[in-house]
């Protein structure tokens, strides 16, 4: 089973106007809180009694960690894949903790050859365990490592060709890394192996001292929007969704993100 | 950043020494303990744009020790953010709520925890232990008198704080 159309980050806050989506065929949740064992919380049951599909969206597996990814992760991942009959997962291209500390929040990794071969190892330890594909999500960052041996695009090029993973495309990380290192958007996307996206995140975020913030708590910029057209015309992806993770909206002002982002691709509205 | 001129608390893994065995695990930790304990920047790194992932980092945890102390968070408003982000300034995140208890002890210790905060707090110290170190754990026999009269003063004061001006 494949994504199609346009979705959205399902959270607890905004469960009544996600369930109040007439057209939507697919939505994210956060792997980490859904309770492993069940139960589903009964909106998102719903959800999967109306046949949207669910994928739970892993954010703190540090599968980009130097050391192995915890196996009670893994089974954490699997066992939500399970809970919701996902079609597939996703996580991150990132490290969240390390030396015993928390970051906090999704960390770059150095694109370097050590780093590939302890995120291969990572996903492939995390793949042995699913019963279906996962998909693998670049980041945004504010800061970039000094030493990088590789451009972003042969990086995850090489990640997903050594792992058979697939891509998890953020437009608006696209966005906020070119705009914060002085880039072309869309020269990322012309090197970008774009056959394997199995969707695509579309989100907010506000310019902060001088540097654009990924922030998923404010509106999602025009540039990101026209992005997301640039991108449909390289390839279109099967899926998009708006990701959203605080200060929600009113409901109106989340239905107009989504039918932008639908107009943006070409898809149809599925708020109506 | 700031944060590069304090010395690393203690329980911060040392960066270089401990974590060793891999280049690659010493340098991730020693880039965690900069933006999160007070580390020093590893060399080559641009100050400036990990200073400012660091106070992003601050502020998102501000957001979650809201959601998980929420009466705190009402009682101090739009001050919460920024002072909970100053207060957290090289303190690695124990999880938003063992956080949210720190901090709560931190104003109630210099004076500065306000009613709705100070009930929040003596709620929650009479159901959780919580040495400060150790993530807090439900007391086994909790103080039940304790507990009661504290839900009954937070009650109170919800009602002065709902009622306040009128």
């Amino acid at each position: 089973m494949t994504l199609t159309g346009v979705g959205i980050g399902w959270r607890p806050e905004i469960a009544g106007f996600v369930a109040d989506l007439p057209g939507l065929r697919f939505c994210e949740v956060v792997a980490e809180s859904l309770p492993l064992g069940g139960p589903v919380p009964a909106s998102l049951a719903e959800l999967r009694e109306r046949d949207v599909a669910v994928v739970p969206h892993g954010v703190r597996l540090s599968l980009g960690g130097a050391e192995p990814v915890d196996p009670h992760r893994i089974q954490h991942l699997a066992g939500a894949a399970a809970l919701v009959g996902a079609p597939m997962v996703s996580e991150h291209v990132a490290f969240v903790r390390a030396g015993g500390v928390e970051a906090g929040h999704l960390l770059p990794v150095p694109r370097s050859r050590e780093a590939l071969a302890a995120l291969t190892a990572n996903v492939r330890r995390t793949q042995a365990e699913l019963d279906v594909p996962l998909a693998l999500e670049p980041i945004a960052t504010l800061f970039d490592w000094p030493d990088d041996e590789f451009t972003e695009a042969d990086f995850l090029t090489e990640l997903l060709d050594a792992t058979g993973a697939l891509l998890l495309l953020d437009i608006a990380n696209v966005y906020a890394n070119a705009r914060n290192r002085g880039e072309e958007p869309t020269a990322l996307l012309d090197r970008l192996p774009l056959e394997r996206v199995a969707y695509v995140h579309v989100a907010g975020g506000s310019e902060q001292g001088g540097l654009y913030h990924d922030t998923h708590t404010d509106p999602v910029p025009p540039a990101v929007l026209e992005l997301v057209t640039a991108l449909c015309e390289r390839r279109r992806p099967p899926a998009l969704m708006l990701e959203r993770d605080g200060a929600y909206p009113p409901a109106a002002d989340l239905a107009r993100e989504l039918d932008a982002i639908a107009v943006a691709a070409g898809y149809p509205v599925v708020t109506a | 950043m700031t944060g590069a001129t304090r010395s690393p608390r203690a329980g911060v893994a040392d960066p270089a020494g401990e974590t060793g065995g891999s280049g690659l695990a010493a340098r991730q930790a020693a880039l965690v303990a900069a933006l999160v304990a007070g580390g020093p920047l590893p060399a080559g790194f641009d100050a400036q744009r990990v200073g400012a992932a660091a106070a992003a980092l601050r502020r998102k945890r501000a957001g979650e020790v809201a959601r998980a102390w929420p009466l705190l968070a009402a009682d101090l408003g739009t001050g919460f953010r920024p002072r909970f982000a100053t207060w957290a300034e090289g303190r690695p995140s124990a999880g938003s709520f063992a956080d949210g208890f720190a901090y709560a002890r931190f104003l109630r210790d210099s004076g500065e925890l306000p009613p709705l905060g100070a009930a929040e707090l003596a709620g929650r110290e009479a159901a959780w232990a919580f040495d400060g170190v150790s993530p807090p754990r439900r007391r086994s026999r909790p103080d039940q008198l304790l507990h009661t009269l504290a839900l009954r003063a937070r009650r109170v004061l919800v009602h002065k704080w709902i009622t306040r001006g009128k």
